[in-house]
């Protein structure tokens, strides 16, 4: 074996820099590789938010960060989903909620006896028999006790700000070595880069350096075969706008993203505002007429904080090459609308972990990372698509032409077979598990024209039963949950003023 | 609720029979009814007296009784493969049903491993493994379900006559409603412009008619290949057997594990059953006649034969489509991998099981055909490159084979993941497929190739720490399997069948 990797220098700024600081000092750092970050200035606005899926939590806790920091100094609300309004013409909402694994009745996954109990006339909602979904209508934090067969867990809206801040402060008061600069070159030789060449003239050396400084790609889009692959023929939005508005009192136990003329509209709640975030096409409307437009889009009034921005939606051809690796944004970059965009960080984050090289001069590994963040892209996108693709927004040139576009086949496999049989074909690396996929569908309107045969088995009088247990196991389980006021408001009364403060 | 579909399934070995128990007792006759035709004249194969632990969840999803089924097949437990001489002339290790280290840990054990290796550590990566200790130590326990737990990191299959297997589950079909027929097939008779196959005309003179038809014909693909006329994809340019000869023996000592030896020109299987052992000779007649095969076979045999030596032809491969027009091809009329790995029943398991979920109505749904194929295409293609790996590593050169395999190109699938763990020890997950990255890591180890590097993350402790962490596991882990019972044991009080002077059946067994 020849030499290890001795440094690690990760180029960013914002949470995705501290994560992976975070991160590989918690780890290969006790290994002896020394880990340094070149803090590039902040792309976070004021009105910024991070909208992070549960999984959030077990990366915390992978790098001991206590989650309760989050709500006394990053504003955190806990949502237990996803609302989707006015994607399907007059059809009412519909909440994505964050759901584990829906455990099976009499053998066969729920979905499935749910569907023929609708072909037979049951009323009640898909949404209805999901933990997390009744949690968020009701306003209600999921966190459910160990002993319950049904799980769902809430992720959080953080002021992407604070977030950032707290991330920093934890990550070097851990011993991460950091300073802000900007990049004046990059050295490259081959497809290696030999040192980059800070503002203030220091030559930066690594043995691997790990680009985190989001869209702009500071260190990805210097090299070699990283040119970015446009998905602007499937997701049309090109543009961004994110403001504040008021909080809400009381605050709801989800995030609400509403279809608009030219695009969506998402209001994420925080402790103190709300962060309102809109998606749209160029070609349909300009910056000024839709933050115009956004008042009565968000039904609230919109402070002075608006900033808009360019959305690139697209993947690098390749987001590892020779010593330099992208993750998050930088690797490939979507809307955040399924609130997947620390997710990104954090599973590129894992992966480059298993894949850490065992040597500074060769990287075979990066193939492997190449494919494994490539299949969980296009998995992501397609989920957003979906919404898309499904959308009943009929006689509105945009959604007619979202709706009549192809998709790509990995897509329309899952909505074939759906289609065809109530069941999701799950690949490699999937941010969402067939739950979350049969939420969205059913939640567009897409109706299974069959289910799994073994369901007739089951006797009607044992199916109505069971249907019916689980209606009961959710109402019983919502009923213990705290609502979202009282959960912030307990979290915080148990960290004694100060005691808790980082530093 | 419209009328039932009616499904017709040609031929009752493992796979009609496995077929046919599933099908009447997953699906309810309101939604089909299920015929099989089969023939006595015509033998069996009876593919596969080892299996893969996932026939577990085959047997529990259709209410089989383990004890029960057990007696009934004369079965034995099985915790692993054991492999002589693979990979080097004098090499021995067992591929474990179970993971190497403590539960939880498997993603980054090995790495330990290989660093404690570097530090001295003499021990073999299977020293560490519950299920191969186990299975060395011939003690079968059923393992704990507590997940943390030292002796849950293991799971197990059976060695059993595939042949009882097939009449156990047939009396369980015809009592829940399957209607069998005597017959062999004359005539298929297709609709004329779709091609779809309408019934089938036996001999006396019965026509057959179904909406739905399943080709368990074996090797001779009545249905699939010889009247809908679909393709052969050829692999044995990576798998060069072609031949295996069978011959069971007298019973000799009861390891839980099958036995895979290397020979001049092919592999030889050892499969010990509750009334006999099972043996065969898996070979390339391009490196070895019949009779030399079988001659080498009967030499090697450790207790007196039972019968003479059977011969089967095959080449490894499957059928471009498992899926066309109104017709499922299961079992070895849909394909063939030789049983190095002991896949064959849960390759006509997981078709099932497949089938079963996307069971069309009577006109077919392309959509869900071309799902089933796709299914089916990936676990194939995984198992093939598996296969292949263990032919590929290998640094014998006594013999042609050897020599052949290990200059042969592989799929590129399989040479990218060879040369990853070469470098990194680093194995690729993947989800639709039957073999765990433990199972990689058993082969690639134990055929020796020992990987250049590690990973960093295994350098976080100190190494007198690792090496201390790493006796203590093993040592806790020996004494757990101490205190299991022998498999003999274990069986006499669980599932012993009758003391059988056992009749050999006619058919060939692998």
């Amino acid at each position: 074996m020849t030499r290890r990797i001795q440094q690690v220098v990760i180029v960013g700024a914002d949470a995705p820099a501290w994560m992976a600081a975070a991160a590989f000092q918690s780890s290969v750092g006790a290994a002896g590789v020394r880990v340094r970050v070149i803090e590039l200035p902040t792309l976070i606005q004021r009105a910024d938010v991070y909208s992070a899926l549960p999984e959030l939590a077990g990366f915390h806790n992978r790098i001991g960060l206590d989650e309760d920091l989050l709500f006394s100094l990053c504003k955190a609300v806990p949502v237990a989903g996803r609302r989707y309004s006015n994607w399907s013409g007059d059809a009412p909402p519909f909440i994505l909620g964050y759901d584990r694994a829906s455990p099976p009745a009499a053998g066969l996954g729920f979905t499935q006896l749910w569907i023929k109990g609708r072909q037979r006339g049951l009323r009640t909602d898909f949404e209805n028999f999901s933990l997390a979904s009744v949690a968020a209508k009701a306003g209600r934090v999921p966190t459910t006790a160990g002993s319950a067969d049904l799980h769902a867990a809430f992720g959080c809206n953080l002021d992407a700000g604070a977030y950032s801040g707290l991330l920093r402060h934890f990550t070097i008061r851990g011993g991460v070595e950091a300073k802000a600069a900007t990049i004046a070159n990059v050295e490259i030789e081959g497809d290696r880069i030999i040192a980059i060449i800070l503002n203030d003239g220091e030559r930066v050396e690594a043995d691997l350096f790990v680009d985190a400084s989001g869209a702009r790609a500071a260190l990805m889009s210097h090299m070699p075969g990283a040119e970015l692959e446009s998905w602007r023929e499937w997701l049309p939005c090109d543009r961004m706008l994110v403001a504040s508005a008021r909080g809400l009192k009381p605050l709801p136990a989800f995030s609400q993203i509403s279809a608009s003329r030219h695009g969506w509209v998402g209001l994420f709640p925080l402790q103190d505002r709300t962060a309102v975030v809109a998606a749209y096409d160029s070609r349909e409307t300009s910056d000024q007429a839709l933050l115009e437009d956004l008042p009565t889009l968000a039904n609230m009034p919109i402070g002075g904080d608006a900033v808009v921005s360019d959305l690139n939606q697209g993947i690098r051809r390749r987001a590892w090459i020779g010593n330099c690796v992208a993750i998050g944004d930088s690797a490939f970059s979507l809307e955040p609308l399924d609130g997947a965009q620390l997710h990104i960080v954090h599973y590129c984050i894992s992966q480059l972990m298993t894949l850490f090289p065992v040597e500074a001069g060769a990287f075979p590994d990066a193939q492997l990372y190449d494919r494994v963040i490539r299949r969980l892209a296009v998995n992501l996108r397609d989920f957003q698509l979906a919404h898309y693709k499904l959308n009943r927004c009929f006689d509105m040139s945009f959604w007619d032409g979202c709706r009549d576009a192809s998709v790509p086949e990995t897509l329309q496999r899952k909505l074939d077979i759906f289609t065809a049989r109530g069941r999701v074909p799950l690949y490699d690396d999937e941010t969402f598990q067939e739950q979350d996929w049969e939420s969205l569908f059913i939640g567009h309107g897409l109706m299974p024209q069959s289910y799994d045969p073994r369901v007739d088995a089951i006797p009607e009088q044992e199916h109505i039963a069971l249907v019916q247990a689980r209606l009961n196991d959710v109402v019983g389980l919502v009923e213990g949950m705290a609502p979202v006021d009282d959960f912030i408001a307990s979290v915080n009364a148990q960290q004694a003023p100060g005691a808790k403060a980082v530093g | 609720m419209s009328e039932p579909l009616d499904i017709v399934i040609l031929g009752g070995g493992t796979a009609g029979w496995m077929a046919a128990a599933a099908l009447v007792s997953l699906i309810p006759q309101t939604r089909c009814r299920v015929r099989l035709i089969e023939s006595e004249e015509i033998g069996i194969v009876g593919v596969g007296e080892a299996t893969f632990p996932e026939i577990r969840n085959f047997n529990d999803a259709i209410g089989i009784d383990e004890a029960e089924m057990m007696r009934a097949t004369k079965a034995a437990f099985k915790l692993g493969i054991q492999f002589v001489d693979w990979g080097f002339k004098g090499s021995r290790y067992i591929h474990p049903f179970g993971v190497h280290g403590p539960v939880g840990m498997d993603h980054i054990f090995h790495h330990r491993w290989l660093r404690a290796r570097g530090l001295g550590l003499k021990s073999e990566l299977q020293d560490y493994s519950f299920a191969a200790q186990a299975a060395r130590d011939c003690r079968f326990e059923l393992p704990q379900t507590r997940s943390t737990k030292i002796d849950s990191a293991y799971t197990y299959a059976y060695h059993f006559d595939a042949g009882l297997y097939a009449v156990y589950l047939r009396s369980l079909a015809e009592q829940r409603g399957v209607v069998r027929t005597e017959g062999k097939v004359n005539d298929v008779i297709q609709d004329p412009e779709t091609g779809d196959i309408r019934s089938l005309l036996l001999e006396s003179g019965e026509t057959i008619s179904g909406d739905f038809f399943i080709d368990c014909s074996g090797f001779r693909s009545l249905l699939l290949a010889k009247t809908l006329g679909v393709g052969w994809e050829d692999w044995s340019k990576w798998l060069p057997c072609d031949r295996a000869v069978a011959v069971p023996s007298e019973r000799d000592e009861l390891s839980p594990y099958t036995r895979s030896t290397a020979m001049e020109a092919g592999w030889r299987w050892r499969i010990p059953l509750q009334h006999r052992t099972g043996n065969g000779y898996v070979f390339s007649t391009s490196f070895i006649d019949e009779d030399q095969a079988a001659a080498s076979l009967m030499r090697s045999l450790e207790t007196e034969a039972l019968a003479e030596p059977r011969m089967l032809k095959f080449q490894a491969g499957r059928r471009v489509l498992n899926w066309a027009n109104n017709c499922v091809a299961i079992g070895l009329a849909g394909g063939f991998l030789e049983p190095l790995e002991s896949t064959s029943i849960y390759l006509i398991q997981v078709a099932i099981m497949h089938l079963v979920q996307l069971l069309p109505g009577r006109s077919i749904d392309p959509r869900l055909r071309d799902e089933f194929n796709r299914l089916i295409d990936l676990q194939y293609e995984r198992i093939r490159d598996f296969l292949i790996l263990h032919y590929k590593l290998t640094s014998r050169e006594d013999a042609e084979i050897w020599r052949y395999c290990a200059a042969m190109d592989v799929p590129e699938s399989l040479t990218r993941k060879i040369e990853l763990f070469r470098h990194s020890a680093i194995i690729e997950r993947y989800k639709d497929g039957l073999f765990p990255p433990t199972s990689w890591l058993s082969v690639f180890i134990g055929q020796g190739l020992l990987p250049e590097g590690y990973s960093p993350l295994a350098d976080t402790m100190p190494g007198e720490s690792l090496v201390a962490h790493m006796d203590a596991f093993r040592a806790d882990m020996l004494d757990r399997v101490e205190e299991m019972r022998r498999h003999e044991r274990f069986i006499d009080l669980y599932c012993a069948g009758e003391p059988a002077v056992a009749p050999m059946g006619s058919e060939m067994r692998l």
